[in-house]
């Protein structure tokens, strides 16, 4: 760069840096979404597929199973984000007090569950909802009086069961990320509130609640994204079961994909899965963010 | 500056580099990472002669068959100097999805190890092989004429057994005998779901109003559930799902009377209220540590399980279950149901070869013969051996008796595991395979996850039933239901 301007020698370099991720981007991310669209109107077979017009999209709309899972995602999004991001700020408040390494240590516990695998995860739980009288939840509960409960057995606790999880498990990233968003706010306003005479609820209310919304925008989003595709806990925790009570959009693909083969009809419940999630995240910015700054 | 945009170039071209490395796919040189368990060619000169390269995907049949396959490969290599074998192994939680992926993108291993029930989704693709065609007769006429018949769909014949396995009960043997079930005249006569009803009530026992020991526990979590569905439905006078006019059969009444009878042992206090969570580990750990008197499913190794785990008690290794007891296993007959026969749930698996592209004749004969080769003879024999029963194939059975015999293995136990491989329910390969599958999505989306909600006692049988009617009409026309 020579006096602030670009030469066009700088911007060839530029374009070769992208190139790569671009590359990625379009082999990966791109390539994989025009093909699903494509195939979404097709009878796929391995050795030459057939057009099928809008015949997938047909027999989805005609599923019942399919209306079911969008009602169980929906209600396992609407459920574990919420929770998840106030519990999160939760206990990221109550960690800032602490010196740097024991807030290090807490980071790392709440973190461990996010770097485990999911099956190993999935283990843990199943042991925790072990539906005998001597379950470890169960135990636990019994203390207090509370009945054995079948809870991924269950409709009544099937769904409850898996938001649970999806909550304890995945805290660590928000909790790490509303810390660092905490930790930039300016203290004199603190200051200036504790002139005025504010308790803590009143500086959680009026200062830092509306100062991390972006933070709490950016989260509800990502989380209500990956709600929308939650797959793998219902797939190794319930399988869908209770009575299909807890399957899910993403189970519902998967098995029409990898079960039945059915890829045409996989690819056109994903399109519309997409659909459903851009939606959705359209709303969100538009109801939260009218008032954030980013 | 220049300088580190040469290095920057430099990384980018590297990366490139790499990507296209990892990307490739489809090339002869099969040195490269992954968990195959190819069996090498011996020097490079012999790797020079080999012509012909035959590519399979194998699960973990049985614990020792993976080790056991390269022997089985490196010998018939040697017989057969022109063929190259390369098989990659998974384990069977990986099996299904690396052959489905490989399918799909219409470049299929040559040989595959498959479930019987499974060759109808195979076919669909349009790459399984009638291996009918290619065979020779000698190969076929090997082969129980009733197991092959499992691995035919039409007039075509998809591949070749390799076992035909029974899933049924399993039950302590002290504890029957504490509960004075006559289990020996059970193994030889069957009996039917009244006096099972009546042996499971007798094997509850309760203490302080808790069940210490349940008379019967079957897994129903997740895929568990349809080998408990399965196992009782063909006693139910459903043997397949669909009936000997083709009519769909599970909207029958035996349907209702099948589903009561779930409900019946989990009312009476003999099975736990909470069935529809324990999975096979959970099972297993029951019957082991005496909490059930009997099992489902029983499947013949677990004789071997127990035998096991009582050895390592006996010799106070702490590697046995723990809380474990010293236990005997007899292996069961399912109870029937009104009158109806016995018609035991048999597994039969085998090797399948798939082909995108049928024009080398050649390649495919050798693809048979060694899949051929996998399932019949000594191979055979000493699968069916780990496995506690008795092969399908006729030379299998030659080379079965020349093996030593299994420590421990109950006589009593083979002839009731014998007996019922002949009641196995016969095969159908009448019913076309979009029917098939038709009646495996019914299944998998309306009666699996309705059994889950029956066995917790949240949908009543009646209500099942209604809604497998319901489901049923909508698929096949209320005409084409029984």
């Amino acid at each position: 760069m020579k006096g602030g301007k670009l030469t066009s020698r700088d911007s060839f370099w530029g374009y070769v840096f992208i190139a790569v991720p671009m590359l990625i981007f379009l082999a990966f991310t791109v390539y994989p979404v025009f093909s699903a669209v494509i195939t979404s109107f097709q009878d796929y077979k391995p050795l030459g597929s057939e057009f099928a017009g809008l015949e997938n999209y047909i027999n989805t709309f005609k599923n019942d199973l399919f209306y079911k899972a969008f009602k169980n995602t929906i209600v396992f999004s609407v459920t574990s984000v919420p929770i998840s991001i106030l519990v999160s700020f939760m206990i990221a408040i109550m960690i800032l007090p602490f010196r740097k390494k024991i807030q290090s240590m807490y980071k790392g516990i709440f973190y461990l569950p996010t770097v485990a695998s999911g099956v190993a995860l999935a283990f843990v739980w199943k042991w925790i909802f072990d539906s005998m009288p001597d379950g470890l939840l169960n135990s636990v509960l019994g203390v207090f009086g509370v009945e054995a409960q079948n809870w991924l057995g269950s409709k009544k606790t099937a769904m409850l069961s898996l938001v649970i999880m999806s909550v304890a498990s995945g805290l660590g990233q928000s909790i790490i990320i509303y810390m660092a968003a905490i930790l930039n706010v300016d203290p004199s306003y603190y200051e200036a509130a504790d002139v005025d005479g504010a308790r803590l609820w009143d500086k959680l209310r009026y200062i830092l609640w509306p100062l991390v919304k972006p933070t709490t925008v950016f989260l509800a989003i990502t989380g209500v994204i990956n709600g929308f595709q939650a797959f793998q806990n219902a797939y190794l925790m319930t399988g869908g079961g209770p009575d299909n009570e807890t399957t899910m959009v993403g189970l519902l693909i998967f098995n029409r994909a990898f079960k039945y083969f059915e890829y045409g009809e996989a690819c056109a419940q994903a399109i519309l899965l997409a659909i459903v999630i851009a939606v959705f995240t359209i709303i969100q910015f538009k109801v939260n963010s009218n008032d954030v700054e980013y | 500056m220049k300088r580190k945009k040469v290095i920057g170039l430099l990384l980018i071209a590297g990366m490139m580099a790499s990507m296209a490395a990892g990307c490739g796919s489809g090339s002869d040189d099969s040195s490269g990472g992954g968990n195959g368990t190819k069996a090498e060619a011996q020097g490079d000169t012999k790797t020079e002669e080999k012509s012909d390269k035959i590519t399979a995907i194998l699960p973990p049949v049985t614990s020792a068959y993976q080790e056991n396959v390269e022997d089985y490969i490196a010998s018939y290599e040697e017989e057969n100097p022109g063929i190259e074998i390369e098989v990659v192994s998974a384990s069977w939680e990986d099996f299904s999805e690396k052959l489905d992926v490989q399918v799909n993108a219409g470049s299929p291993p040559d040989i595959a190890f498959i479930g019987s029930g499974d060759i109808s989704k195979y076919i669909e693709t349009g790459m399984l092989l009638d291996i009918g065609a290619y065979a020779s007769e000698d190969m076929l006429n090997d082969f129980d004429e009733t197991v092959l018949e499992y691995m035919k769909n039409g007039d075509s014949i998809y591949g070749f057994p390799a076992y035909c396995s029974v899933q049924a009960i399993a039950g302590n043997k002290e504890l029957l005998e504490a509960a004075g079930i006559d289990w020996q005249n059970v193994q030889e006569n069957g009996w039917t779901f009244d006096e099972f009803r009546e042996a499971c009530k007798k094997g509850t026992v309760t203490e302080n109003g808790e069940v210490k020991q349940y008379g019967f526990v079957s897994a129903c979590s997740g895929v568990s559930a349809e080998d408990y569905f399965n196992i009782f439905a063909k006693n139910a006078g459903m043997p397949s799902p669909f009936n000997e006019d083709g009519k769909y059969a599970y909207t029958s009444e035996n349907m209702l009377q099948l589903l009561q009878s779930y409900r019946d042992l989990i009312d009476d206090g003999s099975a736990p209220e909470s069935m529809s969570t324990i999975d096979g580990t959970k099972k297993n750990n029951m019957y082991l540590t005496g909490q059930a008197m009997m099992i489902c499913k029983g499947t013949p190794t677990i004789e071997k399980t127990a035998y096991d785990n009582t050895k390592l008690l006996e010799s106070g290794d702490s590697s046995a279950v723990e809380g474990s007891i010293p236990v005997e296993s007899v292996f069961l007959p399912a109870p029937t149901f009104d009158g109806q026969s016995q018609n035991a749930q048999g597994t039969i698996d085998g090797y399948v070869c798939f082909s995108a592209d049928t024009s080398d004749e050649e390649h495919i004969s050798n693809v048979i013969d060694f899949a051929y080769y996998l399932a019949s003879g000594e191979t055979a024999a000493e699968v069916c051996r780990d496995l506690y029963v008795t092969p399908v194939c006729e030379s299998g059975r030659e080379a079965y008796d020349k093996l030593p015999a299994i420590e421990g293995k109950s006589e009593e136990n083979t002839k009731a595991i014998e007996l019922l491989q002949e009641q196995v329910a016969p095969a159908r390969p009448d019913i076309s395979s979009e029917k098939m599958s038709q009646a495996t999505q019914l299944a998998d989306e309306v009666i699996f996850p309705k059994l889950s909600s029956l066995l917790s006692g949240e949908t009543t049988p009646e209500d099942m039933y209604n809604a497998i009617c319901e489901a049923a009409y909508e698929t096949f026309g209320e005409e084409n239901c029984a």
